[in-house]
C-alpha cells in the first residue's frame, strides 16, 4: 500500500476511533514508519479526535484529587521507608494498547449480538429479579435474626420476671450463705418460701465448676445433711434454681460434688453455708 | 488551577518522572476534566467514573516511566489509559454489562445519552452534535467510548460488516470538518 492508499483506506479513522483490529493496527504502524505523510495524517486525525474528547470535558468532584494525592503521598512515604510493594505487574497489563478485538472477542461478539434481543430481556428482568430477590432475602434474614433475638430477650425477660415474682412473695425467706474459710469470696442465697416450702438457690458468686463437677445444696436438719439437689451455674439468665422443698432446716450449705450429686456432702469442698434461723 | 506557573509537556514529563508531586497536581488540574469526561461518557455514571478517574491518574503516576515521548504526545498516552481503564471497567462489571446491553439494544440509535451527556453545555460541542448525524455520532461513540468491535457495530447498526470502516471514515471526516469551523 502506498501513502495515499493508506490515507484513503479508512484505516486511519478506524485506528483513531479504536475500531481497528490488531492486524489493521500492525499494517498502519508499518505505514507510519515507512511514510512520514501517513504518520502526519494519523497525528492530525488523532489531534482532532482529542479535540472532540476535550469538548466533552467535565470537572470531577474535588474529593477525587484529594484521594489521589493522599494515595501517592502514602506510596512515596512507603517507598522512602522501603515498605512499598510494587503493584505494577497487576496494574498495567496493557495500558498502551489501543482497544482491539482478539479472536475470543470476535466469537463472543458474534454470539453476543445474535442473542441480543433475548439477552436484553434476560439481563434487564433477571437483573431486576436478582436484585429484588437479593434484597428480599437480606430483609428476610435480618427479620429472622431480629425475631430470634427478640425471642431470646423475651425468654430472658420472662425468666427474670419469674425470678422476681418468686423473690417478691411476702412469705419468702432469704438465707444468705457466706463463703467458708477455704473459699472466702464465695456467696450464695437460698430463698425459702415459708408457706409452700419451696426452696430456690441464687448464685451470687461461685467459681465455674469443672465439666465433671456440679454444685449440690444441702439442708442441715437435726444436725444431719439432707440432699436438696444439684444445680448448674452456666446459664446466667437463670437467676433462681428450683431445688427440693423442705419443711424445716437449721442451715443450708453448698458443696462441690461429682456430676449428679453425692449421697453425703464432701466437707472439704463446702463453698458456702448459712444459718436458716 | 490557580497557579500562574505553566509547564511545557516535556517539563511536565520530566517532573513526573522525577516523582514531583507539584507537577502531578498541575497535570491533574489541567487534564482531569478531559479524562473525567471520557470516563463519564464510557460509564454514564458519575460515581463509577470518579473511581475510574482515580485509577486512571494512579496508573499515570505509577506508569510514567513507561511513557515514551517518541511514540506520541503525553495527552494521547493519557487518553488511551483513560479509555482502556474505563472500557475495562465497563466490560468487567456484570451490572455494567447489563447497562451496556440496554444501551446497545433497540434504543441505541434513539438514545441521546449515548452521544450527549446532559450536563454538557459547551457551545462547541453543541455545534458538533447538531451537525453530525445521529448515526455518525453513534458509530463514533460506540467504537471510541464503548470499545465495540467492527462486528458488533455492524450488528448494532444493522449494516454490512464491510461498510463499517467506510461509515466510520465518513463520520470522522464530517466530525473533523465541523471541528475546523469552531
Amino acid at each position: 500500500m502506498d501513502a495515499s492508499r493508506f490515507i484513503s483506506s479508512g484505516l486511519i479513522e478506524a485506528y483513531v476511533s479504536g475500531l481497528a483490529t490488531s492486524n489493521e493496527i500492525e499494517e498502519l504502524e508499518r505505514g507510519m514508519a515507512q511514510y512520514p505523510e501517513v504518520r502526519a495524517a494519523v497525528d492530525d486525525c488523532q489531534l482532532d479526535m482529542e479535540q472532540y474528547v476535550t469538548l466533552q470535558a467535565k470537572t470531577p468532584k474535588p474529593e477525587v484529587k484529594q484521594n489521589i494525592l493522599r494515595i501517592i503521598a502514602d506510596e512515596e512515604t512507603a517507598k522512602e521507608n522501603g515498605t512499598y510493594v510494587e503493584e505494577t505487574a497487576i496494574a498495567f497489563p496493557n495500558e498502551e494498547k489501543v482497544y482491539v478485538s482478539s479472536a475470543w472477542r470476535w466469537i463472543a461478539a458474534a454470539v453476543f449480538v445474535a442473542l441480543l434481543g433475548s439477552l436484553y430481556m434476560n439481563y434487564i428482568y433477571s437483573g431486576q429479579i436478582n436484585d429484588y430477590k437479593g434484597r428480599y432475602e437480606a430483609l428476610l434474614s435480618s427479620q429472622n435474626s431480629m425475631a430470634s433475638e427478640s425471642n431470646l430477650y423475651r425468654t430472658r425477660l420472662e425468666q427474670m420476671e419469674a425470678s422476681m415474682n418468686i423473690v417478691k412473695s411476702p412469705s419468702m425467706k432469704a438465707v444468705k450463705m457466706s463463703g467458708t474459710k477455704p473459699f472466702p469470696t464465695a456467696l450464695a442465697t437460698v430463698y425459702w418460701n415459708q408457706q409452700s416450702k419451696e426452696v430456690f438457690v441464687m448464685v451470687n458468686n461461685l467459681p465455674e465448676p469443672a465439666a465433671d463437677k456440679q454444685y449440690q445444696l444441702w439442708a442441715i436438719v437435726g444436725g444431719k445433711p439432707v440432699d436438696m439437689g444439684v444445680f448448674e451455674t452456666g446459664n446466667k439468665d437463670e437467676l433462681l434454681h428450683k431445688m427440693k422443698s423442705i419443711d424445716n432446716a437449721e442451715m443450708f450449705a453448698i458443696t462441690l460434688e461429682n456430676k449428679g450429686g453425692s449421697p453425703s456432702p464432701t466437707l472439704d469442698q463446702m463453698y458456702v453455708a448459712g444459718k436458716a434461723s | 488551577m490557580g497557579s500562574a506557573v505553566t509547564y511545557t509537556e516535556s517539563e511536565l514529563v520530566l517532573g513526573l518522572k522525577a516523582r514531583n508531586e507539584k507537577h502531578f497536581g498541575y497535570l491533574y488540574d489541567h487534564y482531569s476534566p478531559a479524562l473525567y469526561g471520557i470516563a463519564l461518557k464510557v460509564l454514564n455514571d458519575e460515581a463509577t467514573a470518579g473511581d475510574v478517574l482515580q485509577e486512571i491518574f494512579l496508573k499515570i503516576w505509577r506508569g510514567i516511566e513507561r511513557y515514551d515521548s517518541e511514540k506520541g504526545r503525553l495527552f494521547t498516552w493519557m487518553v488511551n489509559i483513560a479509555r482502556n481503564t474505563a472500557i475495562d471497567t465497563l466490560r468487567s462489571k456484570s451490572h455494567k454489562m447489563g447497562q451496556k446491553v440496554a444501551e446497545l439494544g433497540s434504543n441505541a440509535l434513539a438514545s441521546d445519552q449515548l452521544a450527549i451527556h446532559p450536563s454538557v453545555d459547551h457551545l462547541g460541542l453543541v455545534k458538533v452534535l447538531e451537525q453530525l448525524s445521529k448515526e455518525q455520532r453513534v458509530i463514533i461513540d460506540l467504537a471510541y467510548y464503548k470499545g465495540c468491535t467492527q462486528d458488533e457495530i455492524a450488528k448494532i447498526l444493522d449494516i454490512p460488516l464491510g461498510t463499517v470502516k467506510t461509515r466510520m471514515r465518513n463520520a470522522i471526516i464530517q466530525l473533523r470538518n465541523i471541528l475546523k469551523q469552531i
